[in-house]
């Protein structure tokens, strides 16, 4: 068979499995092992579970549950409280100034959480509430931080980046560093937005009632300080010679608990184990697609469709940025109905090949892509955060949510476009610090 | 009627040495006309590279091209296919692939239904972030990286602290200071562009501890059931391929020379003496450490391989 | 997708089966935070090793990429009980309630019979590994049985997991796809 049209039939089994509500991974799975029945025999199945364990078998991958349980830690105590408040105490008399604590809160969150989910929950729970009292529209409450969430992929540290990192054979400590200034761009263009908006709708002077003094102020700086001690650990760690971003995590890891535990007396064993539950949940999760993947991607690889793709998008022959335009398209629709690890996985195999033909750079393609993610995640019908502001708000209905977080999608595609005409926004910091590309 | 086709996997790029070697044997097989193909699967894109053995082994997968190290968890005798100073340059490792050595490597080969189409050997050296790594003594207290367990124990006697990291993590590790020192192969140590990292580099050359065999297996099943002429093809594919295997290994240890040396590395060659001292801390670790992980036959092995000129 | 909530876990009725699976499961949950908890704790000492006491790491990454693994398996019956694997239902929310229910009795028995192939493949590459004694490469060489047991054992309670929510979809115990009904 032509392995196009063995591509296309292999594609419309895989959207229709993945859609038919059977969990992502497991999906994944059903439909590898249909095809190699199919094209490889019986036998092939005997080869799955080491497939599967050895696409797990990394190093590298330690930090996803460690970076979760970061985040995890730090979203079960006061401490994503305290961070809004303060930014809420120094914010107010911005227009609009609530929505801009909580993108800034959701971008320093993100910062010490290497999950979307995570960042978002952290946040939210105290953003999404308070917002809401203080007369925002619930579109503008749980868009912001739907969007905001996102955040936590993009900053360092982030799995997705990881993922990435693995996949492509791109170091995680350049790829971190590349998605800095990225994400400090997003944050920018989001409260950038919001004060606009605010402002347009005559909501400002309304909205930022709130008055505080500066000793309110001050006194609050000390209870951030938790967070700045975590973030410059983690730092000081990856690139102060100590360990290796991998290791890192678990460092990070550790800080978290032992601040949750001895700061903010997260003493009880419940307590504890709510923290453990919620990262257990969330790994397992990732990881579970992750092996899964690795079979998906034996299957395409096995019946020649991976590399038959690539071949023919080389020499398709066409300019470099409509390539680019359309592996956007791509990545955007795949990531409307897929988590990223998943797409990042499904499609790094055959995209990275055209990517480095078309003379684009793996790391600043990391952070593209990464951006395409973030959108994903926050359109239906698979986008986690969506989920998780469904658990923080039950009442909100979707419809509004989306609506509230269309105009940030709005600033991601606009940040997308900025990247391709100023590569070096993620470039730059990379090659600052750790030299040229080895 | 569809011709055979067999799949070769590998870790490689394409413009690896070890892929040229495999697209020779593909290339000269296809010229044969014996209704036989070899599909190249590169860079890992079918098997990783330490999951590539298994499925070998089990007539999964056809052929690969492999350091036989890999496997030594399930075949304990390979461990002596990655030993320090077991080797003393490209010519005598060539003597070593033709002697009662590699026909007793052969056996162990067939319990696990595999054969070894093409021989081969790549050799590798030392670098240092601070200093020079020839003598046991230099290694005193560095975290260094070793390639193969055998190096490790022989580093960890020489009093070298050891810290296992793939070898696309060297060149971070480095940098940042986790790593002082690290062994690899040759190749690697272009392709990762250590020769930004290190100050000082050790080659191999007149004398080198580090000799990896990597050769082009093929399950061996699968080889018996081609007919006559196919079989033919493959083994005479397969001697071209070994022909040019040995003059491209030489080459690579010169090209990696000569690019740290124009790097500005210092460069400094192993002597006979310390070439000595570190064979004899070998002995008394990672020799010994083989013969007591062997059911029996460690010894006799090992003296299969030392017998060798 | 607007009833999709992640706090929803399955439901056991007063079953006793399927109160059993899910105690079992939730065991699984703890084993694979603690995996997870104690991949931490060696990643630190090893780093304390390297750097503070300039000593020799040797079984640390190996150990502790196996305990992720192991938790990543034995975890999964776990978050299955939690309707935690993430899926995509826009074809369930198109349907009545009745075609709804078999579409799901279809993708349960589908992934039913993925995991017992992994399951029964798992099983036997654990036997070979036990069999020919395989050691991992490295100068720890821990016996390989002991990590790929993960395989038979984690899939195998995913199995039991997805048998039991089978069985509280046909007693109609829980929803097809977790989704309110129409
Ligand atoms: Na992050
Ligand atoms: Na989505």
């Amino acid at each position: 068979m032509d392995p196009l049209l063995l591509a296309a039939i292999v594609a419309i089994a895989t959207i229709l499995v993945l859609f038919s509500g059977v969990s992502v991974a497991l999906g994944l799975l059903i439909v590898s092992a249909g095809f190699l029945i199919v094209f490889d025999g019986m036998r092939s199945l005997e080869l799955l579970p080491e497939i599967f364990f050895g696409k797990l078998d990394n190093f590298a991958l330690l930090s996803i549950p460690m970076f979760i349980i970061m985040g995890a830690a730090i979203a079960s105590t006061r401490a994503g409280a305290d961070l809004y408040e303060a930014l809420e105490r120094w914010l107010t008399r911005v227009p609009g100034g609530l929505v801009i604590s909580n993108l800034g809160a959701c971008a320093l969150f993100a910062a010490m959480s290497g999950s979307s989910p995570a960042t978002c929950a952290a946040i939210g729970k105290m953003g999404i509430p308070e917002m809401r009292k203080r007369g925002f529209p619930d579109g503008v409450a749980a868009g912001s931080i739907a969007a905001g969430g996102t955040l936590g992929i993009l900053i360092p540290p982030s799995v997705t980046m990881i993922v990435y990192g693995i996949a492509t054979e791109t170091s995680i400590g350049r790829l971190f560093l590349a998605g800095l200034m990225p994400g400090l761009m997003l944050v920018g263009l989001f409260m950038a937005w919001s004060i606009w908006s605010t402002w347009k709708t005559g909501d400002a002077t309304a909205l930022s009632a709130g008055r505080y003094s500066w000793r309110e102020r001050l006194e609050i700086l000390p209870r951030v300080l938790p967070f700045l001690a975590i973030i410059a650990g983690v730092l000081y760690a990856m690139y102060g010679g100590i360990a290796t971003p991998s290791e890192t995590a678990a460092v990070g890891a550790i800080l978290c608990l032992v601040i949750a535990i001895v700061i903010y007396s997260m003493w009880s064993p419940r307590a504890i184990w709510s923290v453990l539950r919620d990262s257990t949940k969330e790994s397992v999760m990732i990881l579970f697609i992750i092996g899964a993947a690795g079979v998906f991607s034996y299957m395409l690889s096995s019946l020649y469709i991976t590399q038959s793709i690539a071949e023919w998008i080389a020499q398709l022959d066409v300019n470099r940025w409509v390539l680019m335009g359309v592996i956007n398209v791509f990545l955007l629709v795949a990531g409307f109905f897929l988590p990223p690890v998943a797409v990042i996985l499904m499609a790094a195999p055959i995209l990275m090949p055209i990517i480095e033909t078309a003379g684009f750079d793996a790391v600043w393609f990391a952070v593209v892509l990464t951006i395409n993610m973030e959108i994903g995640l926050i359109s239906p019908p698979v986008g986690l955060n969506l989920y998780v502001i469904n658990g923080i708000a039950p009442d909100i209905k979707l419809k509004t949510i989306l609506m509230g977080s269309l105009p940030y999608v709005g600033c991601m595609v606009a940040g997308i476009v900025l990247l391709c005409l100023f590569p070096g926004i993620a470039t730059w910091l990379p090659d600052l610090v750790m030299g040229d590309m080895p | 009627a569809g011709a055979t086709e067999l799949r070769l996997s590998h870790q490689w790029s394409d413009k690896d040495v070890r892929h040229q070697v495999a697209q020779i044997v593909a290339d000269e097989v296809a010229a044969a006309d014996v209704d036989l193909q070899i599909k190249i699967f590169p860079s890992e894109s079918l098997f990783k590279a330490r999951e590539q053995y298994k499925p070998l082994s089990r007539g999964q997968l056809d052929m690969t091209v492999l350091p036989l190290s890999y496997a030594g968890g399930q075949q304990p005798a390979y461990n002596l296919t990655l030993m320090p100073g077991l080797v003393k340059n490209h010519d005598h490792a060539a003597r070593l692939t033709s002697s009662p050595f590699m026909e007793a490597l052969d056996k162990y080969m067939a319990q696990d239904d595999v054969m070894a189409l093409v021989h081969g050997y790549l050799a590798g050296g030392f670098v240092g972030t601070e200093g020079c790594i020839t003598a046991p003594d230099d290694v005193q207290g560095l975290q260094t990286r070793a390639a193969g367990k055998a190096f490790e124990q022989m580093l960890a006697g020489a009093g070298a602290s050891i810290a296992s990291m793939a070898s696309s993590e060297i060149y971070n590790a480095m940098q940042t200071g986790v790593l002082d020192a690290a062994n690899t192969s040759s190749s690697s140590f272009v392709s990762y562009r250590i020769y930004e990292q290190a100050a000082c580099y050790t080659p191999p050359g007149d004398y080198a501890l580090w000799f990896m065999y990597q050769p082009l297996l093929v399950n061996r099943s699968t080889f018996e059931g081609l007919d006559e002429a196919q079989q033919q093809a493959l083994l005479d594919a397969s001697a071209k391929a070994q022909a040019f295997y040995l003059e491209e290994a030489k080459k690579e240890d010169a090209e990696s020379r000569r690019v740290f040396e124009e790097q500005g590395v210092e460069i400094r060659d192993m002597t006979a003496e310390e070439f000595e001292a570190w064979r004899k801390i070998a002995e008394a670790t990672s020799y010994k450490a083989f013969v007591e992980d062997m059911d029996d036959d460690g010894q006799s092995l090992l003296d299969m391989a030392l017998a060798v000129e | 997708m607007a009833t999709h909530s992640l706090a929803a876990a399955a439901r056991t009725g007063d079953n006793a089966f399927l109160r059993a699976i899910a105690a079992l499961s939730t065991l699984a949950g703890w084993c694979s935070a603690a995996m997870v908890v104690a991949a931490v704790v060696i990643t630190c000492q090893m780093i304390f090793v390297r750097f503070v006491l300039n000593g020799s790491t040797v079984w640390q990454t190996e150990a502790v990429i196996y305990l992720v693994i192991g938790s990543t398996l034995i975890g999964l019956p776990y978050v299955q009980r939690l309707r935690g694997h993430v899926n995509v239902d826009l074809i369930p929310l198109s349907l009545r309630f009745g075609p709804r229910r078999v579409l799901c009795i279809a993708t349960l028995g589908l992934s039913i019979a993925i995991v017992a192939v992994m399951f029964w493949h798992g099983v036997e590459y654990w036997h070979i590994a036990w069999d020919r004694g395989w050691r991992s490469e490295s100068v720890w060489g821990v016996k390989l049985w002991i990590p790929y047991l993960a395989i038979p054992l984690g899939f195998g309670l995913l199995l039991l997991q997805l048998v039991a929510d089978m069985v509280a979809l046909l007693t109609g115990v829980d929803r097809p796809f977790n989704l309110e009904s129409d």
